[in-house]
């Protein structure tokens, strides 16, 4: 059964990256928990819009979990307390009638804020663009089982390949460091035959363009694996530190 | 794909895994130097005669030593390094800030136990490798005839006062709270993982951890409770 609740926002406002920012409190009044947090953010929204202020600009797309548009910090949390959720995801009923909700953008210095909880994470493009592809001659598609892939290594490519790039990584990284996602799109590569021809290179270029985007360096915390909507395995970052060794002694 | 400028040994990884391997290297150390603190339990001939077989190696043990010092300082230099970078990359502090990881004090404070323990190393180098081990500091009292234990007596000596355990004791809680993240997470930075084999080299390495810590402070604790040696 459906009920409705009130709460309190304390949210992230900043009209642009040149301008500091903010906490502006916001009431939620009569707030479906059948809601999830982005249509309670929607409702809040058309209040303020009644009000004649400036809506709550937030990121969003397919609201189904899979597109990795959306996120922002909630309570100290990327994408709010649930596991492997995003936040589009997440249901209000998960929270109680009277609490406070401190809601933050995604803070990294390599992700600079567009407005409000609207952050700007080219720089995850300008690493795929670095290496996360293969270069392949389009045509006629090849027969599905024309290249052998053993069982292990495609489940574990996979695994990799689920990540959405929502950034959320990042955000819970104490040092803001993208090691989770770089390393998952390194993976799901180096762990299939197509990926072969780049291999090295791709890392090589990756890792650099990783870090000439001024995100920080693995500390081996993990707060990146218990955030991520997707549950990327930290075994991913290993993989990537071994595939760069790798590189450096076959090079 | 786009050509690098970066030489890979500049990569955040590499420097990284300069930091594991050179730590992998001083927790090699710590073994062999608490195997040889332990024949202090054997009296003042078994360990002066370690100490002296040590010294004996002449330039072998200065190639140990240049390699030991050179470990230190990459170590320190890297994990300083890319510490403030990480500071710089964090841009803004979070409101609120919840874990949803292991928590984790000892991952937290790598930076400040690891600066601790450099001080500390400074201290100790002082204090039983450069100091004199022939004058009234190496005589234990009431033992050996008012003669000089050499560095024996001077542990000895050093340990009897409660300010000098106390410190001790101190720096060697700091270095387990140190390893016991250090040991297991220099391996997922040399790149080593495996479903079976990586949950036992987390546990080896913080029962490693605590086993060096415990070793090193069961020293001066037997010190304080035996108070004369037996010769």
């Amino acid at each position: 059964m459906s009920k409705k609740i009130n709460l309190t926002l304390k949210v992230w406002r900043q009209p642009d990256n040149r301008t500091s920012g903010r906490f502006e409190v916001y009431p939620a009044q009569d707030i479906d928990t059948d809601m999830s947090f982005l249509e309670m953010l929607d409702v809040v929204n058309d209040e303020l819009e009644k009000e004649g202020k400036d809506p709550i600009a937030f990121d969003h797309d397919c609201r189904e979990g899979i597109c990795g548009m959306c996120g922002c910090v909630i309570n100290g949390q990327a994408h709010g307390p649930d596991a492997a959720t995003t936040v589009c995801q997440l249901h209000m009923r998960r929270f109680q009638d009277g609490m406070t909700l401190v809601i933050e953008p995604w803070r990294a210095k390599a992700f600079p804020i567009i407005k409000d909880l609207a952050v700007d994470r080219s720089a995850f493009d300008r690493v795929i663009s670095a290496g996360g592809y293969i270069s392949v001659r389009t045509g006629a598609a090849p027969d599905a089982h024309a290249v052998p892939v053993p069982k292990d290594s495609a489940d574990q490519a996979m695994d990799a390949a689920a990540c959405i790039g929502c950034g959320a990584c990042v955000a819970a990284c104490p040092n803001a460091s993208a090691m989770l996602f770089v390393s998952a799109k390194v993976s799901q590569l180096a762990l299939l035959p197509q990926g072969q021809p780049e291999r090295d290179q791709r890392v090589v270029s990756m890792v650099s363009q990783m870090d000439s985007e001024g995100f920080g360096n693995c500390s081996n915390h993990y707060e990146c694996e218990a955030s991520c909507p997707k549950e990327i395995s930290i075994k991913n970052i290993a993989r990537m530190n071994r595939e760069l060794t790798r590189a450096g002694v076959r090079s | 794909m786009a050509s690098s400028n970066r030489t890979l040994l500049q990569s955040s990884i590499v420097r990284k895994q300069i930091v594991a391997v050179t730590g992998l290297a001083m927790v090699g150390f710590l073994i062999a130097h608490l195997s040889g603190n332990f024949l202090i339990f054997a009296g003042p001939e078994a360990f002066n005669g370690y100490s002296k077989k040590l010294h004996d190696l002449g330039p072998i043990l200065w190639v140990l030593r240049i390699g030991l010092i050179a470990a230190l300082l990459g170590h320190v230099v890297l994990a300083i390094k890319l510490t403030g970078e990480n500071h710089a990359a964090r841009g803004g502090r979070y409101a609120v800030s919840n874990s949803r990881g292991d928590g984790g004090f000892c991952k937290k404070t790598m930076i400040y136990t690891g600066i601790l323990i450099l001080v500390f190393v400074a201290l100790h180098l002082y204090d039983f490798t450069y100091r004199d081990k022939t004058g009234d500091p190496t005589i234990v009292e009431g033992v050996n005839g008012g003669l000089s234990l050499g560095l024996f007596g001077l542990v000895w000596n050093s340990f009897l006062q409660p300010w000098h355990s106390g410190l001790y004791i101190l720096a060697m809680i700091i270095l387990g709270f140190h390893l016991s993240h250090g040991i297991q997470s220099l391996f997922q930075s040399i790149g080593f993982f495996h479903d079976r084999y990586t949950p036992m080299v987390k546990k080896i390495g913080f029962a490693l951890a605590i086993l060096l810590a415990v070793g090193f402070i069961s020293i001066p604790i037997y010190v304080n409770v035996v108070r004369t040696p037996h010769l």
